[in-house]
């Protein structure tokens, strides 16, 4: 009783009110008022709480005008159509072929030889040589009575049993069954239903006519707050097991959440955020890293240029000579350098940054503070095809640490403490690697809780031809950490393309553990 | 850098020695060691034997094969570099090879010797072309600064030639061809003539390498002779050439082919190469040739860059075992790289060495001690901040690729032949899906839209990411600016549902500001405003104009805003 709805309260106390005679739906719809849709999902809610029962179930057809129909109304039947211009001939003397009616009267072929057959058989036509047709001046009964149940269902449906014989049979015989749906009448079921209350509904509802319904209420509202009214109120109990409504949330990317935490990581242990430009020249994105000029990482197949302008105007000085010193010499920095020819315009070539270290260059270059630890998260772009593990532009998340104290071992501890507060691995493993900057260079392999050993990124000590040009006498870290994959294990994805995924749905509903 | 296919058995057999029976190496034994080559082992075929590794170190082309893989292997187990009699000063030489006048404008240099005694298997002959086009490819350029060429030693008359002669002048018969051809035809038609062409074909006069008889061996960098320059299974006595246009590349070149076929089992005889003009090595010296000089270094130097006094004793036996030669004196070392390395820059080469051939797991990893504050830059902060707010106006953030296309960026947004059309665009396009750098962040909000139109509405997205806009006053072209882009997608988006999302963001920003309307394309018209505050434009906002959306096959209306968050940091 608790859980009645007030739709289903006006049927039951309707039901109380015809104990006799059991209401159908329509009986329902009066008394209750309710809307035809209300009241069947009331009728099936309670139905299925078995308050009520089915008390008789009857079966009537209905007979109504298809669209044909009303169109054989507008325009008169094609039998009719078809005495009418016999017997016009037969006035005037002109001979009528079957393909006359059909062109004159623009009727459908069917249409016509099943009327001229109806017709002949009724002996309204005759057929005479060369397939002429020829009045009787007999009536044709079925015309007529084709006539009249346009007529008549025209001004509404009836049902079957009201029509008498013979125009019911002709009904019947025009009336659109499989195979034919050219037909001006339709024949449907109706069936109607009657209820009753069962014993358990008798029970509900003498109850509520006993304590009413206008008691209860859905919702509580301002106003019967403001008087105190609820408490005459009683409140509808909800279903609650059922799945809430969607909403949409406003909130991170859950691929910015990750990285919002390496942030703050990285932060937490000391290091100053760096910033960089999308766009750099080769200087410092490669020259200044003691990459040589013919180095195959440089090559048109590993790097984006630009098209305008191709070139930066300068390069800051004294580092374009420096580092033109380095490449060439070694001097300055106890090196033998590369032993080439420097070409200072193609260090001026504009390119995509490439890699993020780019950024630790200029940082450099621009003064760093010793001791220092700066990082930063830079978008970079390769030239590679784009696929599951090759985004087109991504993230490096790359830094440095300058200090006296900065050695080897040094290196090896600053990798421990990224392994332990950014993957939260507990084992560690180092490798001998090669970056063209770095020497000693080390690869970092961790064992990830999910995924076992993998690499959680690269670092070195910068060699001294990178330093000394950038005016840097202290030992200086290089590191790098690639997290791409770590964040995808936390996303739940596959493939790299999904953290810059298109598709809203996809976004809203993804989420991280991390 | 070069990933290389080898046979698991040759490698055990090398690693082994010419005197010691190969025994089998369980392969996580292996990757232990190919930490001494920075090399990763990438596969493995235990049904032909075949394994993949791939070797990180571009400085260092004597490891890009398995006679170098293993030979670093074998010397860290003996403890002790293996000396290779033929670096030294030879009491004989194979035969002379004769330098022309003039090719230092052409192909400068050449260094060669002749290997006798190892004859060559089938597997063993995949070893040498692989190392030989690794060689030439990458650490050669594309043959450009470096090419070897590998033929058979007996047909061959000493002296060798290398000579210039015009294009008609010469005819042989190429590798690959069945027919005579002149240089000029092996370039116009031979595949490799056709691909390499380019390194020697602008000059009047081409390299050749003939013998006595005038019989060709091959024409540099190009093509060998069918004749003397095919080496097949069976041939054990070989002639090694390298041409090149860098004197110690070509020398170290040479060196490492003399160290592999040694260590599989060759004699190798050097050949004295006469040059018409002065060298780095003189008019005369013969090859291979130990052209490396020791170097001294103060142990303190060594010492303070691992962090660890490892003394000189331990230096000493470090690096012997990888190879060097070391004299030990005091305080400092004299060390030598082995003739077949030329990577020594600097100290801190010899420091890693040092760590590799000791093992990474030697050093004890110490905490950096100094103190530093950390912290974000001031754009971050504000970009963190305005993030934040966005997603208290319930929208949901969005990361996108800032590599595009104009059709998206320009073309889609009724941008073309406008000033807002101007957009960093790539030289070397891969393909025009990503080609240019976007210039706002709408077109990538847009795009979202576009994919999502099944997502249930309304749609509130934001970006706050990084554009290129281009600059002529900036030192690269263009401008790096972190930008918010929001856009509200639903039945009834309108402007004034984006104007109040503008007004509470710049509200808590304590940034005033006002709207002043702009005739922009990619709006509605009377329905845009640039967005103005302290007196300059910082943004704009309005209500997408119909015929974007169709562009982008959008149903429903569309507000977009943009803000420059750099411009907030201004001073007001």
């Amino acid at each position: 009783m608790d859980n009645l709805h007030p739709l289903e309260s006006k049927v039951l106390l309707a039901l109380t009110r015809q104990p006799d005679a059991p209401p159908t739906l329509d009986h329902l719809a009066e008394s209750t008022g309710l809307e035809p849709s209300q009241l069947s999902m009331a009728v099936e809610w309670l139905l299925a709480k078995s308050l009520i029962a089915v008390h008789a179930e009857t079966v009537a057809h209905i007979a109504s005008l298809t669209p044909i129909g009303e169109l054989f109304f507008e325009k008169y039947a094609p039998i009719e159509r078809v005495l009418s211009a016999a017997r016009e001939a037969g006035q005037t003397g002109r001979r009528l072929t079957i393909q006359d009616i059909q062109t004159k009267e623009a009727l459908e072929p069917s249409d016509v030889s099943k009327a001229v057959g109806t017709l002949k058989k009724e002996g309204a036509i005759l057929i005479v040589q060369g397939g002429c047709i020829e009045s009787t001046g007999r009536n044709s009964a079925t015309a007529e009575a084709m006539r009249s149940l346009l007529q008549e269902l025209r001004s509404g449906q009836r049902e079957l049993t009201s029509i008498s014989e013979p125009l019911r049979s002709v009904l019947q015989q025009h009336a659109v069954k499989r195979g034919n749906a050219r037909e001006p009448f339709r024949i449907d079921e109706r069936v109607t239903r009657s209820f009753l209350l069962t014993p358990a509904g008798q029970e509900v509802a003498e109850q509520l006519s006993r304590d009413g319904v206008a008691e209860e209420v859905s919702q509580l509202t301002p106003e019967l707050l403001k008087e105190g009214v609820w408490r005459t109120k009683r409140f509808r109990k909800y279903t609650i097991s059922l799945r809430a409504p969607r909403i949409a949330a406003g909130k991170r990317h859950p691929y910015r959440e990750f990285l919002d935490l390496v942030k703050l990581k990285l932060v937490s242990m000391g290091f100053q955020e760096m910033r960089g430009t999308l766009v750099e020249t080769e200087f410092w994105n490669m020259d200044a890293l003691f990459m040589p000029q013919f180095h195959p990482a440089r090559d048109i197949h590993d790097v984006y240029f630009v098209k305008n302008p191709t070139h930066a105007r300068t390069i800051e000085e004294p580092y374009l000579t420096q580092v033109t010193q380095v490449h060439e010499r070694g001097a300055g920095a106890g090196s033998t350098g590369w032993g080439y020819t420097f070409d200072a315009e193609r260090a001026k070539r504009l390119v995509l940054r490439s890699q993020g270290t780019a950024v630790s260059a200029r940082r450099l270059a621009s003064g760093a503070s010793v001791p220092g630890k700066y990082f930063s998260i830079a978008r970079c772009f390769r030239y590679d095809q784009v696929d599951a593990t090759h985004a087109t532009d991504f993230f490096q998340v790359e830094g440095i640490v300058l200090g006296a104290d900065i050695n080897f071992r040094t290196l090896l501890g600053l990798l421990n403490l990224f392994a332990r507060e950014v993957a939260q691995a507990k084992e560690v493993k180092f490798l001998p690697a090669y970056f063209p900057f770095t020497e000693p260079s080390v690869e970092m392999h961790v064992r990830h809780p999910k995924l076992g050993w993998m690499e959680l990124g690269g670092a070195g000590l910068f060699r001294p031809e990178v330093t000394t040009p950038l005016g840097v006498s202290v030992p200086v870290i290089a590191w790098g950490l690639g997290l791409d994959r770590m964040a995808m294990v936390a996303l739940g994805i596959h493939d790299i393309r999904d953290l810059f995924s298109a598709d809203l749905e996809f976004i809203r509903t993804m989420r991280g553990s991390f | 850098m070069p990933t290389i296919s080898l046979q698991r058995d040759d490698l055990e057999a090398l690693i082994a020695g010419p005197d010691e029976k190969p025994a089998r190496i369980p392969l996580d034994q292996l990757e232990q060691w190919l930490m001494l080559v920075k090399g990763e082992l990438k596969g493995h075929n235990s049904d032909t034997g075949e394994l993949r590794i791939e070797l990180q170190d571009s400085n260092r082309p004597d490891l890009w094969c398995c006679e170098g893989i293993a030979r670093q292997i074998r010397i860290k187990q003996r403890g002790s570099a293996i000396s290779y009699p033929f670096f030294k000063k030879p009491k004989r030489v194979a035969g002379k090879l004769v330098v022309a006048q003039g090719m230092d404008q052409v192909r400068p240099y050449v260094a060669a010797c002749t290997a006798v005694g190892y004859r060559v298997t089938v597997s063993g002959l995949t070893q040498l072309i692989q190392t030989q086009e690794k060689l030439a490819d990458i650490f050669g350029r594309k043959r450009r600064t470096v090419s070897i060429g590998l033929y058979r030693l007996a047909p061959i008359v000493f002296p060798v030639s290398y000579d210039l002669v015009k294009p008609d002048d010469v005819r042989f018969t190429p590798l690959g061809m069945e027919t005579l051809m002149t240089l000029r035809e092996i370039l116009m038609v031979h595949p490799k003539g056709v691909e390499y062409g380019g390194i020697v074909g602008a000059h009047d006069r081409l390299p050749v390498l003939r013998d006595a008889k005038g019989q060709v061996l091959s024409f540099p960098p190009i093509i060998n002779s069918r004749e003397i320059g095919e080496v097949r299974a069976g041939d054990d006595e070989l002639f090694v050439e390298v041409t090149g246009t860098d004197l110690s590349m070509v020398a170290l070149t040479l060196n490492i082919f003399a160290a592999n076929l040694a260590d599989r089992g060759a004699v190798i005889t050097p050949i004295e190469i006469h040059s018409p003009v002065k060298t780095g090595f003189g008019r005369r010296w013969s090859t291979p040739i130990d052209f490396g000089a020791p170097r001294t270094i103060p142990l303190k130097a060594i010492e303070s860059a691992l962090g660890e006094a490892l003394g000189g004793k331990e230096v000493t036996s470090a690096l012997k075992s990888y190879g060097y030669t070391v004299k030990s004196a005091g305080q400092k070392v004299a060390v030598q790289l082995p003739p077949y390395r030329n990577d020594l820059l600097h100290t801190v080469d010899v420091v890693e060495d040092v760590a590799i051939s000791q093992g990474y797991a030697r050093f004890a990893p110490v905490m950096p001690s100094q103190f530093t504050v950390g912290g974000l830059s001031r754009l971050e902060q504000m970009a963190d901040r305005v993030r934040h707010l966005m997603v208290g106006l319930e929208f949901q953030e969005i990361i996108s690729n800032i590599m595009g296309s104009h059709q998206d960026f320009c073309t889609r947004m009724r941008l073309d032949g406008t000033e807002w059309a101007k957009v960093v665009e790539v030289d070397n396009v891969m393909s025009l899906s990503y080609s240019c750098l976007r210039q706002w962040i709408t077109p990538s909000l847009l795009q979202v839209e576009t994919n999502s139109s099944r997502a249930f509405y309304p749609h509130r997205m934001f970006e706050v990411g990084e554009v290129a806009i281009p600059d002529a006053s900036a030192d690269v072209g263009s401008r790096t600016v972190t930008m918010l882009g929001a856009v509200i997608a639903h039945a009834g988006a309108h402007f004034s549902e984006i104007h109040s999302c503008l007004d509470l963001l710049l509200y808590y920003l304590d940034r005033s500001f006002t709207l002043e309307p702009v005739d922009h394309p990619s709006f509605l018209d009377g329905r845009a405003g640039t967005i103005v505050s302290n007196g300059r434009v910082i943004g704009l906002l309005g209500e997408l104009h119909p015929e974007v959306l169709e562009h982008w096959q959008i149903g429903v209306p569309a507000v977009a805003l943009e803000l420059e968050i750099d411009r907030l940091l201004e001073e007001v």
